[in-house]
């Protein structure tokens, strides 16, 4: 077991946790602003996949697969926000928390009805990889991260740098004063959902250019994403994404030790631990989406 | 989708004319013996569940038009398991308390089977099913159960086979956390180090995970000339494709169940990626007269070929195999004692018959019968499991290629 051997793990660590820090970033924009739970996230990731699938038919390759995936995803998000989720606003979080569950098996249910349950793969060429060093790095791989890199400077950015998202900031911050300083809370919302749809989306396509489009792939991303918003405290965007790393981490850079069937427990032992020891999460402190 | 609803109503139209039992003409015989017919009209299921209702009937009308086991006529009790447990309780209870069938055959999906064997066992019904699932052998206490279907096992002794075929020597192992991934690849192992073999490399992993590449590091790694896999068809396809994306050992083989390596798998990857994957099936009886008569009389009453339905073959050796064991046991026609006469026709050392009519004619004369089915030669293990033929196909071109049938010695 050289070094060789630790280092592609570790990237392949990477990788996995850049996907699921996408999904995770979603759900805690969600959870920040709009307080609770979304586990729609999943399914409309899933949404997104399939739409990059339609565009193939038409001849897109990896840029078309995931501009629509995104899009759609982001489309599908503020729809769910403007037909169901706004409307329970003003109810206990719980509510939404169990629409959303109710959406999240409606979306795979209907999607099932029309694409079936078999597998489908993006028609993108297969490459082969490049070593760097010690490392095999696949082309899919770097895009990848280039794309999972970029969407998150984007949201951090949105988050930072503009108007718009210092009023999110606000809004997670304290609704009640937000609101006292006249910030209107439907366009934060409206610009929160777009986002947490799109992060989903390309979470979604990214999934399925590196395995294959299922109707079941988003719901099986879901949990892991649950599990890296907690561990990065729930609400906190850099949290988020840090989570998502460590425990894609954790699960591959264990199973030298543990073997491949208990990786994924890993990932939640990691979770479980923190939660012993510090129950609110690695970022907490400094709270929510400030 | 649209298949499975249009499937669904043509199910429950079925299953509607079904409930009423169906009755066989009789020949010279008077007596009757109740047969229960306890297959997946409508379900997941129902592609294969009318066909393989339809080929107990034909053997029971052969055997009547024989004259009938020991004298006595086959009547079939048809039910429909809707391919769920729940729905398949209900009918083995109706079967054997209303319809005081003597033998339940035909249950398909290994969770109806698990779910009905309690009851047929507490009753002392024999049942005859096609599940891959290793735990009906282990929890079929009374020898009650009988399998027509290769398990899993089965399976990974065939890969063994093929593998030393072939000529390979390093092979490493990929299994799907499942009892059926996990019985492929043991399968193959046990077989393999009994030839004296070992194995490189093997590795267990967890389904629904983004990528492999840790999982085929470890394969890699160990140098293997051939991997066998116990696995489903998303997670080939996503191992398959970063193998190849690796660049590493491309001159690999790889050796997968049937239902991994098939037109979906070539869809997915192309032609260049799948060239020269193995890929193993289990078959009819092809080359045997029985299934030539079945397949004639399957043809006549079905419109459609015995190929497209590999299961009704199996369910036609029920009828017949159980019919030859009803004439071995007579005139004790007693459920356990028919039962306990099943692998007493279908020995290895007797005479070799190919239906009905020929199987009573030669027990008649006082010999010893061996029944060669239409889906396989059965040879009934300790288990009641059956040893059926298997193919071995290479994907050359994008195209999946018959190759060769491979044959597992009877122990």
């Amino acid at each position: 077991m050289g070094s060789a051997y630790l280092i592609n793990l570790a990237f392949n660590g990477v990788i996995l946790g850049l996907i699921v820090a996408l999904a995770a970033l979603s759900i805690t924009l969600v959870f920040g602003i709009a307080r609770f739970p979304n586990a729609a996230t999943g399914d409309v990731a899933t949404v997104g996949a399939f739409a990059g699938l339609a565009v193939t038919a038409t001849g897109g390759g990896t840029a078309a697969i995931l501009g629509f995936g995104v899009l759609t995803a982001a489309g599908l998000s503020l729809l769910f926000y403007l037909i169901l989720f706004r409307g329970l606003a003003d109810k206990p979080p719980v509510a939404s928390l169990i629409a959303s569950i109710g959406l999240a098996f409606f979306v795979r249910a209907v999607l099932t009805f029309f694409v079936g349950h078999n597998q489908q793969v993006y028609p993108l060429p297969i490459v082969r990889a490049v070593p760097f060093g010690p490392l095999r790095v696949q082309p899919t791989d770097l895009q990848v991260i280039a794309v999972a890199v970029l969407a998150l400077a984007a949201v951090f950015a949105l988050l930072h740098l503009t108007a718009i998202g210092r009023r999110m900031r606000a809004v997670a911050d304290n609704p009640d004063l937000a609101r006292a300083s006249g910030i209107a809370a439907t366009r934060v919302l409206v610009v929160m959902w777009l986002c947490a749809g799109a992060l989903a989306g390309v979470s979604g396509t990214l999934l399925g250019i590196k395995t294959v489009v299922s109707p079941e792939m988003g719901w099986d991303l879901l949990m892991p994403a649950f599990a890296a918003t907690i561990l990065g405290t729930i609400g906190n965007p850099v949290g988020a994404v840090l989570g998502g790393l460590l425990i894609g981490l954790a699960q591959e850079l264990s199973t030298p030790i543990v073997g491949f069937t208990y990786k994924i427990g890993v990932g939640f032992l990691v979770l479980l631990l923190m939660l012993l020891v510090r129950p609110q999460g690695l970022f907490a402190g400094n709270a929510l989406v400030r | 989708m649209y298949r499975a609803i249009r499937t669904a109503a043509l199910a429950s139209l079925l299953t509607s004319v079904a409930a009423v039992a169906v009755t066989v003409p009789a020949a010279a015989a008077d007596k009757t013996f109740s047969v229960g017919a306890l297959n997946p009209v409508s379900g997941a299921g129902g592609t294969y569940g009318t066909g393989m209702q339809k080929a107990i009937i034909l053997a029971a009308e052969e055997i009547n038009a024989a004259g009938g086991a020991c004298g006595t006529r086959i009547a079939v009790v048809a039910e429909d398991t809707q391919t769920s447990p729940e729905a398949a309780v209900l009918a083995a209870k109706k079967l054997v308390e209303v319809n005081k069938v003597q033998v339940v055959m035909g249950t398909w999906s290994s969770g109806v089977t698990l779910a009905v064997m309690p009851i047929t066992t507490a009753a002392g019904v024999p049942l005859m099913n096609t599940s891959g699932a290793p735990a009906i052998s282990t929890e079929d206490k009374e020898d009650l159960v009988w399998r027509f279907q290769a398990t899993n096992g089965r399976f990974g002794q065939a890969f063994s086979e093929i593998a030393a075929l072939r000529g390979f020597q390093r092979p490493a192992t990929m299994a799907y956390n499942n009892a059926s991934g996990l019985g492929n690849t043991e399968g193959f192992e046990q077989a393999w180090t009994a030839r004296g073999g070992r194995l490189v490399s093997k590795v267990v992993y967890e389904p629904k995970q983004a990528s492999y590449r840790s999982e085929l590091q470890q394969i890699l790694a160990a140098n293997p000339d051939v991997v066998v896999m116990g696995s489903y068809l998303p997670d080939t396809t996503i191992i398959l494709r970063e193998w190849f994306q690796s660049g590493e050992n491309p001159d690999l083989k790889w050796i997968i169940p049937g239902w991994a390596a098939n037109e979906k798998l070539v869809e997915a990857l192309g032609p260049e990626v799948t060239a020269g994957i193995i890929a193993v099936d289990s078959i009819s009886n092809e080359n045997a007269p029985s299934y030539a008569r079945f397949g004639e009389a399957y043809a006549r009453a079905t419109g459609e070929p015995a190929g497209a339905n590999v299961y009704a073959a199996m369910t036609y050796d029920m009828m017949i195999l159980w019919g030859l064991a009803m004439q071995a046991s007579c005139p004790d026609l007693a459920p356990r004692a028919i039962n306990a006469r099943l692998r007493a026709v279908d020995d290895p050392t007797g005479e070799a018959v190919y239906g009905f009519a020929e199987g009573k004619a030669a027990l008649e004369a006082g010999k010893t019968i061996n029944y060669e089915g239409a889906s396989s030669q059965l040879a009934l293990d300790e288990y009641g499991d059956v040893t059926p033929d298997f193919s071995l196909s290479v994907i050359t071109d994008g195209k999946i290629v018959r190759e060769r049938v491979v044959s597992l010695g009877v122990k």
